[in-house]
């Protein structure tokens, strides 16, 4: 599902960001990113969500090539990936309802059929009663929550979420980390970028850790678990 | 997604923005709506000075003054010709006539004129030239031919008058489009501007539309409308404040209206300036969005 090879990601002016990765994540596989803060967790999600360009390397997303894609195929290529900001990016003027449904007004749902799944992702998120009020009355997990059910209401291919449970406490963690369990056997390839040690441990998925910009450990079950208690 | 349907939706996502942050939209019409009232204003300006130019040049004439001894058929083929020519009405004056006109003209003084023992004026044709015919130069030419007929023996049109008109018609035309082109350009830089200021608040939105996959047209077309609509009302509103100037300098200013051979009333092509607004408003509105917008579509 994604590729990168001998992937470099510098700022002008700044050190890299990212050097020389290399990473397979295959279709249908829920993949932890830790790492310190700073070490090119966030700007790995933005290259595999097309926000930024890889300055050196090579990323194929679903086969292609995305160095060879032309700025106009880029929407077409999002339509499949669902994304969970860690500032949420909900758009405080719509309702929360609304906000959801902004993935399917883009692409071309009829606008009751919009309303029926928003309604009904935000059951499976807890937050139907909320429908309807703007997300500037939501506390913060709430509003991650709303950006998470956005983000899986058009059953992406590929979910991106950064930090999707920090604003969560313990049991709200445990129903998310469930659903996108859920999400992940129909199919649908899961990369978490996340902090939290205990998450990684109790889910014991493929974990990737990155420092300074390097794949530094790329481990899975077990040993992904104590990778974490290792480094944590 | 049926075309109808894509089109409802820009229409209630153009709609729901306006009413859902209608700050920036007010001072985006107002803006518009300002730049179209000084577009209108030098319009009507114009017209004024167009319709001073046509009074005055009211009274340009051609005076071709006979011979005694021409002959009647000579006389009518000269007037067909003037005609012709010059596209203006001919009219025969008898000695008789012009006696009459010059004693008019001369008040008591022209009492004398009765004295007279022979009437000393000539027949002669007088030819009110159009608007089109004022040229100096072709009526110079045609002066200098008509003289030159043996029948002839004076042709008058007013020469420097008539210089001097087309000297301020030409002043005029450079100081109007001197004028409506700084109007216009201050238009687009204020308007841009404030679109760009009123889209920036809504950047957000946009980087979030391109986030999960809407294309450029997708996220464009609603600003667009948005323009459009803008525009519209713009222009409305503006052509309503020309009105209430226009009937507010034709109520106060009558005198100098007068003065200016305008009887009273502003020459205003109304249904011609509310099409121009409308077109510019719509025109500014929807371009003045295309280049704001184009800004923040990069992510």
């Amino acid at each position: 599902m994604i590729q990168m090879f001998h992937v470099t990601k510098a700022y002008p002016g700044d050190p890299p960001v990212l050097v020389d990765i290399n990473l397979d994540i295959d279709k249908g596989e829920f993949v932890f990113l830790t790492g310190p803060s700073g070490a090119g967790k966030s700007t790995l999600l933005k290259l595999m969500f097309l926000a930024e360009r890889a300055t050196r390397g090579q990323v194929l997303l679903a086969g292609r090539n995305v160095a060879r894609l032309r700025e106009s195929g880029i929407p077409f290529l999002r339509r499949n990936i669902g994304v969970v900001f860690q500032d949420f990016k909900l758009l405080p003027t719509r309702t929360v309802a609304e906000n959801v449904g902004f993935t399917l007004d883009v692409l071309g749902t009829p606008r009751d059929e919009v309303r029926d799944r928003s309604l009904k992702m935000l059951r499976r998120v807890g937050l139907e009663h909320k429908a309807d009020v703007s997300p500037l009355k939501l506390s913060g997990g709430e509003q991650q929550r709303v950006s998470l059910a956005r983000a899986l209401v058009n059953d992406p291919a590929l979910l991106l979420a950064d930090e999707p449970t920090g604003n969560l406490d313990p049991a709200l963690t445990v129903e998310i980390m469930d659903l996108l369990t859920d999400v992940n056997a129909r199919g649908t390839t899961i990369v978490v970028a996340t902090h939290d040690a205990t998450l990684i441990e109790r889910y014991q998925k493929r974990t990737l850790r990155l420092e300074k910009g390097t794949v530094v450990a790329d481990e899975r079950g077990a040993k992904a678990a104590r990778l974490m208690s290792q480094t944590a | 997604m049926s075309v109808a349907s894509k089109l409802a939706y820009f229409g209630r996502t153009a709609i729901g923005s306006i009413v859902r942050s209608p700050f920036v939209h007010v001072i985006a019409v107002a803006s518009l709506s300002l730049a179209l009232v000084g577009f209108g204003v030098a319009r009507i300006a114009r017209a004024q000075l167009d319709a001073l130019v046509d009074a005055l040049g009211g009274e340009v004439e051609l005076t071709v003054y006979l011979a005694e001894d021409a002959a009647p058929e000579q006389v009518a083929e000269l007037e067909q010709a003037l005609t012709q020519r010059t596209g203006g009405e001919v009219h025969r004056i008898s000695p008789a006539e012009a006696l009459g006109r010059l004693a008019t003209q001369l008040g008591e003084d022209g009492k004398a004129l009765t004295e007279l023992p022979q009437n000393p004026l000539p027949w002669s044709l007088e030819v009110r030239l159009p608007k089109a015919a004022r040229d100096a130069e072709a009526l110079g030419e045609l002066s200098r031919r008509t003289r030159a007929l043996p029948f002839v023996t004076g042709v008058d049109y007013g020469e420097e008058a008539l210089v001097r008109l087309g000297l301020i018609a030409r002043a005029l035309e450079v100081a109007s489009l001197v004028v409506f082109s700084l109007v216009f350009l201050t238009a687009v830089i204020v308007v841009s501007a404030t679109l760009q200021l009123a889209i920036f608040a809504r950047r957000e939105e946009i980087e979030i539309q391109k986030l999960v996959g809407a294309t450029d047209r997708f996220v464009r077309v609603p600003f667009l409308l948005e323009g459009l609509l803008q525009g519209l009302l713009a222009s409305g509103l503006a052509l309503g404040a020309l009105v209430g100037l226009v009937r507010w300098l034709e109520s106060s200013a009558a005198g100098p209206l007068a003065f200016a051979r305008l009887d009273g009333q502003l020459a205003v092509e109304w249904p011609r300036l509310a099409g121009e607004l409308v077109g510019i408003g719509c025109a500014l509105g929807l371009s003045g969005s295309f280049i704001a917008v184009r800004r923040f579509l990069r992510v």
